[in-house]
């Protein structure tokens, strides 16, 4: 299992269209993928789920990925929410 | 259809535009080729710059009363000008007459004169729906057409892929059947229009069982001769790799016959309930029609969150800043 913790870092925070491009990203993969913020943990791979988090700009989050390619996940949804969702 | 000859208007709609010929039957054999009528009061009064001589012409009180006030000959004139233009033909409402001369007269130029009983406003509104109908652009696709909650939704997508299979599922649920396999479009007044490709019933082939009769087998009140089409659906199979719509803040189009309808691409896999998805997207279609649209509602009220999430941690900073603290 790989965990990172990254900050949120898009003026709007993860509202519906970034938290579209990180499930699109990590439904690239065979691996699971969460995310956690403040307790609460939802599937990276559910975009509801990513949205609940209604994590704002700053906001500090989690990232959890387990399988086989679970560090090229967490590589690129990180560098995705830390470079602002420019790709 | 793109051609229409005066004959076959008389035939057509002699009872519906309450129709009777004037002039000689051999005046008939004229061709239409617009969907226009035209009102030739300026044209009479002698101005013949814009007018246009291959529509219809149609003649009010108006007109007939500017021809009454003028003397025999002059009358003459202007018709004879009118009618050397070789106009469709011309028809006369309210049960208007003209003098016999202008009869003589059309009989010799071969134009035609009907006259109507309807008044003006019927017998333009009557005759602008039939041009419009008979002059429409039209094609015809493979696709199956269903009305699910009043709203005409049009199923495409690859042969075998389930479009019948889905709106035998949707017939079954107390929706109603238009066409299945072949549709027949048409755009009137901007609107599509779908009916079965065929005029011969509601038959279906449903792979493994054969041809059935949907009227026979449903009742009449599961088809419908033609509907609006308001939305399309296309099914295809479930690909590992695509992208689906998730939320719906992107709207799709596709393009028929100059019209823009709304169009869903749903992935279909083994265990999906297509005719209940088919269902939540007319409903949604409809919620949207009405104003509500659940995509851009449910983001809003992330957005709100988002924003209060912020002005919250935002509190928090300048509560645990004492420099701050002191200054107030």
């Amino acid at each position: 299992m790989i965990q990172k913790t990254v900050t949120v870092n898009s003026e709007h925070g993860l509202h519906a269209r970034p938290a579209a491009l990180i499930v699109k990203a990590a439904t690239k993969f065979r691996s699971e993928f969460y995310i956690e913020r403040d307790g609460v943990k939802v599937n990276g791979k559910s975009i509801m789920g990513v949205m609940m988090l209604a994590a704002e700009n700053g906001a500090v989050l989690t990232l959890i990925a387990q399988g086989v390619d679970a560090e090229y996940l967490i590589e690129e949804v990180s560098s995705l929410i830390e470079g602002g969702f420019r790709l | 259809m793109r051609e229409l000859t005066v004959k076959q208007l008389f035939e057509d709609k002699r009872k519906d535009f309450a129709l009777s010929l004037v002039t000689e039957p051999h005046t008939i054999n004229k061709r239409i080729v617009t969907p226009y009528f035209n009102r030739p009061g300026l044209a009479l009064a002698g101005w013949l710059e814009v007018f246009t001589p291959e529509r219809i012409q149609i003649f009010g009180e108006a007109e007939v009363r500017y021809l009454q006030s003028l003397k025999e000959q002059p009358m003459l004139e202007r018709l004879r000008e009118l009618f050397k233009m070789d106009i469709p033909c011309v028809i006369i409402s309210k049960g208007l007459s003209l003098p016999p001369s202008v009869e003589y007269l059309a009989n010799d130029l071969n134009i035609p004169i009907f006259s109507s009983r309807l008044s003006t406003v019927q017998l333009i509104s009557q005759i602008n729906r039939y041009l419009m109908d008979v002059f429409a652009l039209e094609k015809t696709i493979h696709a199956t057409l269903v009305d699910v909650f009043g709203l005409g939704i049009l199923i495409t997508g690859k042969s075998g892929i389930g479009k019948s299979e889905c709106a035998l599922d949707l017939i079954s649920r107390g929706h109603s059947l238009v066409g299945d396999d072949m549709i027949n479009m048409r755009n009137l007044n901007d609107t599509i229009v779908g009916r079965s490709g065929r005029e011969f019933g509601h038959f279906m082939e449903i792979r493994g069982v054969g041809v059935v009769n949907v009227e026979k087998m449903f009742g009449i009140e599961r088809v419908r001769r033609e509907k609006t089409i308001d939305l399309q659906i296309e099914l295809m199979p479930w690909q590992e790799n695509t992208e689906y719509e998730r939320i719906g803040l992107k709207a799709n189009y596709v393009d028929h016959l100059g019209v823009k309808l709304p169009m869903i691409y749903l992935p279909i896999s083994p265990g999906k309930n297509v005719s209940v998805i088919v269902e939540v997207a007319a409903m949604n279609q409809i919620l949207k029609g009405s104003g509500y649209d659940a995509a851009e509602d449910f983001n809003r009220k992330i957005h709100e969150e988002i924003r209060k999430q912020t002005l919250f941690k935002k509190v928090q900073a300048t509560e645990n800043d004492p420099k701050d603290g002191n200054s107030k």
